[in-house]
């Protein structure tokens, strides 16, 4: 974060290590570092996840939780879709400066880039499934995300973990009766089924993107840069990538420098390589995840990722 | 619309505990490696996440005092927390009541003379929310404390105590804390001493009762203090296995 202070000649190796390939933590400059994914650590949330960007346990850590809620339609909004809702919030104990009202701009950045990737036809989530009755009520996904510690890529690892929190989601039953009254009209009710075992899985979150941020440094590019190297970073670009190669949301931000056009071209094609190979990834870590969590299934506690080594 | 039964027939409480029983407790030191010291704090269905950081260097100049180190607490509450989603904004009351709470007994707690001019921040996250905030945090803080390894002259234990159908109660949970009738004494205290370094009660109870009902809250602490002692031991040898490799 800003907080770091780094010396021109500390600068100047990063940089000139970027522009001749190497980098200081020993990456190539496409590799990213390594992934702890956890769900399912938040029983009062419909689905929550917590995952990790960094090597040897320090990393860029977020949690996030969601939380399904069922919302009477009011007139103006869409008649037959539900939504999702995004927060995103960054916690203090990730850098100094966010205490008090200091993240309330942080914030508001993450939150937009966030619903820019999930709200709407680009996230791969049917919104029209999300709807109980039309006109009448939907179902609202709140996306709350708590940022825990910031080393870098801290969008990436936003998408990670909210891609995971909405794989393991998973809704109430809904039963829908429609009854006519004695004036031959006929009306719409709906019960939510009270079980926990009574859930059906969210459809369609297999379809979500994944993110690719870029970091130019000097006359390169990294991703997935690290805390120092987001010091140096002169401009960043983000590329969400669905996993049929749909490029779903693009955000340049960083204050520096703008991207000269020729260097975009070449980073769309390489995210859509890397957006591969980081959903292949994502569904390996995914897997090992539900396993851990169903080989904890019996134990009455589930804040696993806090209570044993993550 | 009749009162729930809180404590049924044969003595049982709604999640089927007696009465002078705590909820199970999980917990483990340094969970975040970036902070000086962390905890996580499990006690039933409540589950908090304390950071602390420093001592260190104060944000602001004003902030430093010549003789003492200031504690700064953050109480944050996850929006997914409690069973209806709810934000709460920064400047909730309730949340900087726990926190001012969590900040006076910790004041008394920490021997802040040893740090001067400078700051030791306490954040805590209620991760998970089912009755007895302020306990939890206080337990969680401490843990955490002790895993930064700033002195301190002993442990905060902290442990609530209710008052249900003419017998005393330990450690009530979100259902048993929301009834009105139902008196919610919450106390910290300094387990070697014995000292009390925090008391609240809400609702009402008579006073011959008082007595009582703190003696089971005590004696709640210093099992508390137990657990606590516990995850410090598991985290310094954890630190000593990893040191000696």
């Amino acid at each position: 974060m800003a907080s770091l202070i780094l010396s021109p000649a500390e600068q100047d190796y990063i940089i000139r290590g970027v522009e001749s390939g190497f980098r200081a933590d020993g990456r190539g400059s496409l590799d990213r570092r390594e992934v702890s994914l956890r769900t399912g650590m938040i029983s009062q949330a419909n689905g929550s996840a917590r995952c990790r960007i960094g090597n040897l346990g320090v990393g860029t850590d977020v949690l996030v939780g969601v939380k399904a809620e069922v919302n009477s339609w009011t007139p103006g909004e869409p008649e037959d879709l539900g939504s999702i809702v995004c927060n995103v919030e960054c916690s203090p104990s990730a850098a100094q400066e966010f205490e008090g009202r200091g993240a309330e701009e942080i914030n508001v950045e993450l939150t937009q880039l966030l619903d820019r990737i999930l709200n709407g036809p680009q996230s791969g989530l049917d919104l029209k499934k999300l709807c109980i009755i039309p006109k009448q009520a939907y179902w609202v996904l709140h996306i709350d995300a708590l940022v825990l510690d910031v080393k870098g890529s801290i969008v990436d690892t936003l998408v990670w973990a909210t891609r995971a929190a909405l794989m393991s989601t998973s809704l109430p039953r809904v039963v829908v009766e429609t009854i006519g009254d004695e004036m031959g009209n006929m009306q719409a009710e709906f019960d939510v089924v009270d079980d926990p075992e009574d859930l059906t899985p969210l459809e369609g979150a297999e379809n979500l993107p994944i993110s690719v941020t870029f970091s130019q440094i000097g006359k390169r590019y990294v991703v997935d840069a690290s805390e120092q190297e987001e010091v140096v970073t002169q401009a960043k670009l983000t590329v969400a990538v669905s996993p049929v190669m749909e490029i779903c949301a693009i955000q340049k931000g960083g204050m520096f420098r703008g991207f000269p056009p020729s260097l975009l071209a070449e980073i769309l094609e390489i995210a859509q390589r890397i957006a591969r190979e980081e959903l292949t990834r994502f569904d390996v870590h995914y897997a090992q995840a539900k396993s851990h969590l169903s080989s904890q299934a019996d134990e009455p506690s589930t804040g696993s990722t806090f209570l044993v080594q993550f | 619309m009749s009162r729930q039964e809180l404590l049924s027939p044969e003595g049982l409480r709604v999640d089927g505990r007696r009465a002078n029983e705590l909820r199970r407790i999980s917990c483990r030191a340094s969970v975040l490696n970036s902070a000086d010291g962390s905890s996580y704090y499990e006690q039933g269905n409540t589950k908090v996440l304390v950071a602390v950081y420093g001592p260190r260097e104060p944000r602001s100049k004003a902030l430093a005092q010549h003789d003492q180190a200031t504690i700064n607490v953050e109480f944050n509450v996850a929006p997914f927390s409690t069973s209806e989603r709810r934000k709460r904004s920064k400047g909730d009351k309730r949340l900087l009541e726990v926190a001012s709470f969590v900040k006076q007994t910790f004041e008394g707690a920490i021997q802040t003379t040893v740090y001067p001019r400078s700051q030791i921040d306490i954040y805590i996250h209620l991760l998970q929310h089912d009755g007895g905030t302020l306990e939890t945090c206080i337990n969680a803080a401490t843990l955490a404390l002790v895993d930064a390894g700033i002195s301190m002259v002993d442990y905060v234990c902290a442990c609530t105590a209710g008052f249900i159908d003419q017998k005393p109660v330990l450690d009530l949970n979100f259902v048993e804390e929301s009834s009105i009738e139902t008196p919610d004494l919450t106390v910290a205290i300094l387990p070697r001493s014995g000292n009390i370094a925090l008391l609240q009660m809400e609702s009402r109870l008579h006073s011959s009762k008082l007595d009582e009902v703190l003696e089971l809250a005590m004696e709640g602490c210093k099992h508390i203090h137990q657990k606590l002692d516990q995850a410090v031991l598991a985290a310094a040898g954890d630190l000593a296995t990893k040191l000696s490799r």
